[in-house]
């Protein structure tokens, strides 16, 4: 992590507290609600909703096909919802509000034997830009990627990374008001991630909403500021990062007795064994359990070398979110 | 800095793109000017084939006086070019024979021995000159008589086929104009074609469409390459009829401009048709690979007028020219044809028009559904069906 990007999202949190209380202006969000899509008997939404604060970065992760693109592609009036709509600044978007967004789709996509400054000019002009100023925005946002030396170059000649960046700077470009960007970080290598962090992190700042998807989480970890988890068409989890985990918290608790005999914690009234291995178990504690008595129990079986409430990642947040109702179920019994 | 746009900015942004990268794009530059060197070619060839041994130089003897004017009469009446050319004796006159300076030279023309010195026997330059000689002394013996050469009885020529020669130029027009509508009608219904599964192949539509309706991309695609394609054929015809006059291949410009002029118009409406339907077949593939198959009927149908209007020329009267003038989709191809071989009633035209303009507004309202409905399905080839159930009307 750069230290630009440390700083960026500490500075950014105090938008999501607002966001969080979701009190303030509600006219000032970027608003999902209640979104449903079906394609036949295929329900791919069912009622999906969140809001994103200006200046606040958010998070979409989930599984493959749990609805992300399906979600945006409603945003941009690529799909039409079946019920629910998106708001910006309290009005649903229409064809006008769309083209102060910035997009990015999933599948890529630029005119490949188009050159590069010629083809930003052209989508800067789309989004309502006037001929000059298309063009000046066109040069900057070439430049500012690094994409300098090849504006006379056709897209199809360039590298998938460099086409990558005028993907990007094609969403850029037109100044948007709001950014919806479908897995941008993916193909990237660690420079090009870097970059668009960076990227991102200076839109933010600048008031921009910011929506994206991901995969890899743990960018999104380092940097949103709320985190949506879809599955199933449903989100089942949202909010800050720290939200999250305070909802996991007090799950699992991790003790290390290097010279305990085995199975002495599944004796604990209360606990369950989440895992084992030597001294090192995962315990998770039943609704008004005493930490403190599993403490006292595990120093009775020997030395405690660790003793602590485990800090979850997102991932650990996120396979917990989507695992199928059905699985949880079963994972808990075969624990028990 | 940023202004809500109105369809018609939309529309004229898509356009300005099209104009801007096919102008510069490779097959369009070599199209032109295959077509231009085509149409140049059809012109030399005529010329060539019109002139051979075109004006034919005639000697004289002595001042031609009478003689002369007498010569270029009869050539006019002939129809054959020829230069007179006085000579001050005889021997330098054969000796311009023996030299193939002229073809031929007239000694002794007023007098009672008139010769004929050619250098090869040519029967109508024979004539020519037997004629004007006859007629000058004929002249001269009625003048001696006192009757003015006037007065004799003069022949007035009536002909029945009002004007063949003229109908069978603007049909030799019709044909070649016929043959460059249908050429750029096929290749510019490519270019939309193409331009619709590159947008779709590349995925590029995606981000086309968040920012604006399918029909406003349709429609200036087909616009822009439209004005590229009557620029295109509107300069073959000016390079068409410059050169024709130039070179003297066919007269009567007034009919000429007349017959392109609605060339031009049956190529509006025929690309507005073809250009619709083979973007709307287009747009339910997702490679250039598939284009083909797909584009297969709506090409049958301009390969199919474009049979028949030749066929009309030689016969523009068969019920098959006929019938097919009114057919859409075909009338652009066979009307025109009909039209320069003379005998189309107005109202015949204006009703191929009607039903033309029918069958372009039916295809841009249903294949403007297919179209929005096909365009972001990608993989494989999307059914009609499911394309119209999807769209937008």
């Amino acid at each position: 992590m750069t230290p630009q990007v440390g700083r960026a999202r500490e500075a950014a949190t105090d938008s999501v507290a607002v966001h969080g209380r979701r009190t303030r202006d509600r006219g000032t969000v970027l608003e999902f609600d209640g979104l449903h899509k079906s394609y036949g008997d295929n329900h791919v939404l069912e009622g999906v909703g969140f809001t994103v604060a200006p200046g606040s970065m958010f998070g979409f992760c989930g599984s493959n096909g749990a609805g992300k693109t399906t979600t945006m592609r409603i945003a941009m009036g690529l799909a039409r919802a079946d019920a629910g709509e998106v708001r910006w600044r309290g009005r649903p978007l229409d064809e006008g509000m769309r083209r102060r967004i910035g997009y990015m789709p999933e599948e890529r996509g630029l005119y490949p034997k188009m050159r590069v400054g010629e083809q930003l000019t052209y989508f800067a002009r789309l989004h309502g830009m006037d001929a000059a100023a298309a063009a000046r925005a066109a040069e900057e946002w070439s430049g500012r990627l690094g994409l300098a030396e090849r504006r006379g170059d056709a897209v199809e000649k360039l590298s998938l990374g460099n086409q990558q960046r005028v993907q990007l700077a094609a969403a850029l470009v037109s100044r948007p008001e709001v950014l919806i960007l479908d897995e941008p970080f993916s193909g990237l290598d660690p420079v090009g991630v870097d970059a668009l962090a960076d990227a991102l992190l200076e839109q933010c700042r600048a008031g921009v909403p910011v929506v994206f998807s991901s995969h890899q989480l743990d960018l999104v970890e380092r940097l949103c500021d709320s985190v949506g988890i879809l599955a199933r068409g449903r989100m089942v989890a949202s909010g800050t990062v720290e939200e999250l985990r305070r909802r996991e918290a007090g799950r699992v608790l991790r003790v290390v007795v290097p010279d305990a005999a085995p199975g002495w914690a599944a004796a604990v009234p209360g606990v369950r064994v989440v895992s084992e291995q030597g001294g090192d178990t995962l315990l998770e504690l039943d609704e008004g359990t005493d930490d403190q008595a599993v403490l006292a129990a595990a120093l009775r079986t020997g030395r405690v070398t660790h003793f602590a409430w485990r800090q979850a990642t997102l991932v650990e947040l996120f396979r917990e979110a989507v695992a199928d109702p059905a699985q949880r179920q079963v994972r808990q019994e075969v624990a028990a | 800095m940023s202004a809500p746009l109105s369809s018609v900015q939309m529309v004229r942004l898509v356009a300005a793109r099209e104009i801007s990268t096919r102008i510069r794009d490779r097959t369009f530059i070599a199209s032109s000017v295959l077509m231009i060197v085509l149409i140049l070619g059809v012109l030399v060839f005529q010329v060539v084939v019109n002139s051979g041994d075109d004006t034919q130089r005639v000697g004289v003897v002595g001042d031609p006086g009478q003689l002369g004017t007498a010569i270029e009469a009869q050539a006019e009446a002939l129809d054959v070019g020829v230069e007179v050319v006085p000579f001050d004796t005889g021997e330098s006159a054969r000796a311009a024979v023996e030299t193939e300076e002229v073809d031929a030279v007239l000694l002794d023309g007023t007098g009672s021995a008139p010769e004929l010195v050619v250098g090869t026997p040519d029967a109508t330059l024979e004539a020519l000159v037997s004629g004007a000689v006859g007629s000058v002394a004929l002249g001269e013996v009625l003048a001696g008589a006192g009757v003015d050469a006037a007065d004799l009885p003069q022949v007035t020529v009536t002909s029945l086929d009002d004007d063949t020669a003229a109908d069978g130029q603007r049909t030799a027009v019709a044909v070649v104009g016929v043959v460059v509508l249908y050429s750029l009608l096929i290749l510019f219904a490519q270019f939309v074609a193409q331009g619709v599964v590159e947008e779709k192949s590349s995925r590029v539509v995606e981000l086309l469409l968040a920012t604006m309706r399918p029909w406003q991309l349709l429609a200036g695609k087909i616009l822009g390459l439209g004005v590229l394609g009557l620029g295109q054929i509107a300069v073959i015809a000016a390079i068409g009829i410059g050169g024709a006059l130039a070179f003297d291949v066919v007269e009567l410009p007034g009919e000429l401009v007349g017959t392109v002029l609605w060339l031009l118009f049956w190529f509006v409406l025929g690309y507005a048709l073809f250009a619709s339907l083979f973007a709307v077949a287009a747009s339910l593939v997702s490679r250039q690979e598939d284009l083909g198959s797909v584009l297969t009927p709506a090409s049958l149908v301009l390969v199919a007028g474009f049979i028949v209007a030749i066929q009309a020329a030689s016969d523009p009267e068969s019920t098959l020219a006929v019938v097919t003038s009114y057919v859409p989709g075909l009338s652009p191809m066979v009307m025109p044809v009909r039209q320069a071989a003379g005998d189309v009633a107005l109202w015949e035209v204006a009703v191929a028009v009607l039903l033309m303009l029918v069958a372009i507004a039916l295809v841009v309202r249903l294949g403007g559904r297919v179209y929005s409905g096909a365009l972001l399905r990608t993989g494989g080839r999307t059914k009609l069906k499911e394309a119209l159930r999807a769209g937008q009307a």
